[in-house]
């Protein structure tokens, strides 16, 4: 059994971000980090393999050459080989093209599971994963508080409105779990240091068998404009006021607003 | 001497700087405020294979070099010096052994110390040796194949927690402290010992600081390290090497001052503008951030001599530790500064910096005792000998 | 070709989502600046009794995808037939667990473009544009489909992007989607439900909610919020921590791993405001933060942040909101 998470290297929450003069996020000049949302598939992989449910973990990314940093980093948490697709034509590649280019990537790879976190933390879209089961023909399994496997048949735990369903699928799928299948583990040194030793390929999109001219020139939308967000009114601040006034402010603050 | 981090170097800051920002950095209050050992962030360094740092790969180690063992401690004290020091005396505990021990001796001490399953300290000082380590009283007499252990020690770091002490006794105390000193690996569940006391102490408050005593505690011959007679010189290179984990402390202090009382300033409002854009605290964020910079700098140096068994080797060390400790000291009290009235009281950080940073001064020998040793190196080169007559002892601890 | 805007309307035992109700206002919206129609897909139980309701909504036409609950993904080979038969101008769908995986699947399968999370959407010169907020909300960005890129263009729309119509009357023409052999795509399905003991309130349909973080405590703590709640017809929320803590259901979880909401009211009761927790709330109307700690970062972006111990507030401004309630009712 061998599960392939997908990793993306996204920019770190405390990062300065800006886009380029072509608004594309300058993806070097922030400082990045695996997008968080990815740790927990990763972590899940991992349990997996530590239950004796999985033989092989391997990592998939696509981005420009720094985001092999990012499959270092997980190769220092566990799993065993790492990939990475990385591609001058690929700059500014949308969802669309990311998709393909997974999909592309998985075929070769061929994994029981293809593991995804359940959006990035950059963009939100979480369109990746189903649209690279549509691309492969493979079933989805999205939104996993949990991913079970056993023998051919893949299983995950999903939130509901009210409660929570059970959804199951034959394998090879393509899954994503949420932030509720445990936290991840952090590094250890030894780690580290194996991690030097793993195999990380690189593939580029000839090696995929893919054109640019198949990707659309990576990317099937564009951004016309790109602006920080209007400025909020100032906050009004209370404080050092006795609970029973406090509530008052409040309610003269909602009433003014006829919220009351 | 210069020397730049590697790209190894600059991962492993990076992953301790994640692992202590989100699981160190919360608790350093409440170990403060406690007194209490942090058994739970022992558990949690010990399963990042964070103790073993100092260890052969052979004895389940991971052998990093010494300027990745500092990069190590410094951002662990940057988030907590108490903490810190759970790697720090790890590795000065086990530094004779590492410097004289035998291949059985490290083969039945050190896999269990680098997974961090024991706790090992080191027991040099006393009441009255401070210092001056030559002035020891404690006596290792010969029986059989034993020795018997008696005497008492004082402020030695983790002793009352630790299974393991690497000790220093008089075994020849007509030869005198310099030649009649001798070193033992001593496990703490040998009868006739006992640590009957701990210090109130100013900082690293989390950290026990122990009397040990030593009532015909019986060693076997096996556990002296190298031959009788060699404990004072153990003792003198344990130092040389162990400094530079201090001065790597300071520096992670002083650095965690820093980053509050920048984070403070630029958030802090008065007199209608932000404190950060007054010239006279950027002046002092500025001379704080340069000097900082300028000690770990100095002890990377140090610690790439360590790493290549330079022969002035001490000089090297005792320079930054010098220079680390008086800039941790420095550095946390303008943090104070910054801060102002909210420096002063525990519900900001740099107080409990403050408070720490000044054991950097003290410990592992006094700054006077570190320009004493850089003084004698100095003085070494330019080729004057020493006055015999002034001579008080070799400057050590 | 045509200038069509289609949407994807979730029904549940005969009755649209309210999902379905804004993206068929935002439809009908967009069509008629675009000279289209605005062209229901719908699916869950009972959407082919419900379907017709739509044209109240906003909806000409509604295409029933299925008529039982499941997994959306499932009819994506039927919602990409009839999408390659009209090729509307764009596909709204709902930034749902759903209406994503069916729109992933529909641009995975077509080679669509997409778009989004949005929270506006326009027409200028004829193109549709999308206005989304990223990397947590420090970028705002306009987005469209390439000149020369295939349509529609898929657009995840969150919930309150657009309003849904009231007194409307009409009735949408309905017809059936042949139906179509999902293949391995539908191959998932649910094989256990299980409900919760309780009620769980629908947090993206309520127009006030109160919320709260660690600061709460326990569960039993949440007790103020739920009155507070109540006297101002809201929902209550919670942060992360409070979910990941047990005090309340992940249901009620409000941030980037939780609910995305948009009431007229949020309060937020001892919540620290942590960037995952504020891209959940951020475009809410207006914000009231209580918390004990005054550099809580929720201070920096609230409109009203009073520093002080929710425990002694909340009771006072339930009890305080009720007089007022009282006089004016």
């Amino acid at each position: 059994m061998k599960i392939v998470v997908c990793v993306k290297q996204v920019p770190a929450t405390t990062a300065e971000k800006r886009y380029t003069a072509d608004l594309r996020l300058d993806r070097a000049a922030a400082e990045s980090v695996i997008n968080p949302l990815d740790e927990y598939a990763i972590e899940q992989a991992l349990r997996l393999q530590e239950a004796g449910a999985v033989e092989t973990v391997a990592y998939l990314s696509m981005g420009p050459e720094s985001a092999a940093e990012a499959l270092r980093r997980a190769l220092a948490m566990g799993g065993e080989e790492a990939y990475q697709v990385t591609d001058d034509a690929l700059a500014g590649a949308d969802q669309w093209a990311t998709a393909r280019v997974l999909a592309a990537a998985l075929d070769k790879l061929a994994p029981d599971v293809a593991l995804m976190g359940m959006s990035s933390d950059d963009a939100r879209g979480s369109l990746v994963p189903g649209a690279v089961a549509a691309i492969r023909g493979l079933p989805l399994l999205s939104y996993g508080a949990e991913l079970q496997l056993t023998g051919s048949t893949a299983r995950i735990r999903r939130l509901t409105a009210s409660g929570f369903d059970i959804l199951e699928a034959p394998l090879p799928v393509v899954a994503s779990v949420t932030d509720q299948v445990g936290e991840p583990r952090y590094a250890s040194l030894k780690g580290i240091m194996a991690a030097r030793r793993k195999t990380l390929e690189t593939w580029s999109l000839a090696d995929l068998g893919l054109s640019s001219e198949d990707l659309h020139g990576a990317a099937l939308t564009r951004v016309v404009e790109a602006r920080p967000p209007e400025a909020k009114a100032p906050t009004e601040r209370v404080e050092n006021l006795g609970p029973a006034e406090a509530a008052t402010r409040i309610a003269d603050w909602l009433t003014a607003r006829k919220l009351i | 001497m210069s020397h730049r981090t590697t790209r190894e170097h600059d991962e492993l800051r990076a992953i301790v700087r994640e692992l202590a920002t989100e699981r160190i950095a919360p608790r350093a209050a409440e170990i403060d405020a406690g007194s209490e050992f942090p058994w739970d962030l022992k558990e949690l360094l010990a399963g990042q294979d964070l103790l073993g740092t100092c260890f052969e790969e052979r004895h389940g180690g991971t052998a990093l070099d010494n300027v990745a063992q500092a990069i190590l401690v410094e951002e662990i004290a940057r988030a907590d010096a108490t903490t810190s020091l759970i790697p720090i005396v790890q590795k000065l505990g086990a530094l004779p052994i590492l410097i004289a021990g035998s291949d059985e001796q490290k083969a039945r001490y050190f896999p269990r110390l680098a997974s961090g399953e024991w706790l090992i300290a080191f027991a040099l000082t006393e009441a009255g040796a401070g210092s001056d380590v030559a002035a020891m009283r404690m006596r290792a007499r010969r029986d059989g194949d034993d020795y018997l252990l008696t005497g008492s020690k004082r402020f030695i770091t983790h002793g009352s927690i630790a299974k393991v002490l690497t000790v220093f006794a008089l075994t020849d105390p007509e030869a005198g402290g310099r030649k009649g000193m001798s070193a033992f690996i001593v496990e703490t569940d040998t009868p006739g010992f006992s640590a009957p006391r701990l210090e109130h102490k100013m900082g690293i408050r989390g950290s026990p600081t122990a009397e040990l005593n030593f009532d015909d505690v019986r060693v076997p011959a096996a556990n002296r390290l190298g031959d009788e007679g060699d404990g004072f010189k153990i003792a003198m290179a344990t130092l040389d090497r162990s400094r530079l984990s201090v001065a790597a402390q300071a520096i992670g202090i002083a650095q965690g001052a820093l980053d509050f009382a920048v984070g403070y300033a630029a958030e802090r409002r008065q007199f209608g503008e932000r404190v950060a854009d007054m010239q006279g605290i950027q002046f002092m964020l500025a001379d704080m951030a340069s000097q900082t910079e300028a000690a770990r700098q100095l002890t990377y140096a140090a610690a790439a001599s360590v790493d290549v068994a330079d022969p002035d080797l001490a000089y090297w060390t005792s320079c930054a530790k010098l220079v680390a400790g008086d800039t941790a000291m420095r550095v946390t009290t303008d943090a104070v500064q910054v801060l102002g009235g909210y420096g002063y009281v525990s519900e900001y950080p740099v107080e409990r910096m403050m408070r720490d940073a000044k054991i950097t001064q003290l410990y592992e020998g006094t700054q006077q005792i570190q320009r004493m040793i850089v003084a004698r190196q100095l003085l070494k080169r330019a080729g004057v000998s020493r006055d015999t007559k002034s001579q008080r002892g070799t400057p050590s601890a | 070709m045509s200038n069509d805007i289609c949407f994807l309307a979730e029904f549940d035992g005969g009755t649209p989502a309210r999902s379905a109700l804004e993206l068929a206002a935002g439809a009908a919206d967009l069509a008629r600046e675009s000279g289209g129609a605005a062209v229901g897909l719908a699916y869950g139980s009972g959407a082919a009794a419900g379907a017709a309701s739509l044209g109240a909504a906003g909806a000409s036409r509604v295409v029933v995808l299925s008529d039982a609950d499941g997994p959306a993904i499932a009819l994506a080979a039927a919602a990409a037939a009839t999408l390659r038969d009209d090729a509307p101008l764009a596909f709204l769908a709902p930034a749902t667990p759903n209406g994503r995986d069916l729109a992933a699947a529909l641009m995975g399968l077509l080679g669509l473009p997409a778009l989004g999370p949005v929270r506006a959407v326009r027409i200028e010169g004829g193109r549709v544009r999308a206005e989304q907020s990223t990397l947590q909300g420090t970028v705002i960005t306009v987005s469209e489909s390439a000149a020369d890129a295939p349509q529609p263009v898929i657009i995840l729309a969150l919930s309150g992007t657009f309003t849904p119509l009231e007194g409307g009357s009409g009735k949408a023409a309905v017809t059936t989607a042949p139906p179509t052999d999902a293949g391995a795509l539908g191959a998932a399905r649910i094989v256990e439900s299980h409900p919760a003991d309780a009620a769980v309130a629908n947090l993206e349909e309520a127009t006030v909610i109160i919320a709260g973080g660690r600061g709460v405590g326990s569960a039993a703590g949440f007790e103020p919020l739920h009155e507070l709640a109540a006297v101002l017809g809201g929902a209550v929320g919670a942060s992360r921590a409070a979910a990941d803590a047990g005090w309340v259901p992940y249901q009620l979880q409000i941030g980037q791993t939780g609910k995305v909401v948009k009431p007229a009211l949020y309060v937020g009761c001892g919540i620290s405001g942590a960037i995952q927790h504020r891209v959940g709330m951020q475009t809410a109307e207006n914000v009231v933060a209580i918390n004990k700690d005054p550099d809580a970062p929720i201070g920096e972006f609230a409109d009203l942040f009073v520093v002080g111990d929710l425990f002694a507030i909340v009771p006072e401004l339930t009890a305080e909101i009720r007089r007022r309630k009282g006089m004016t009712d």
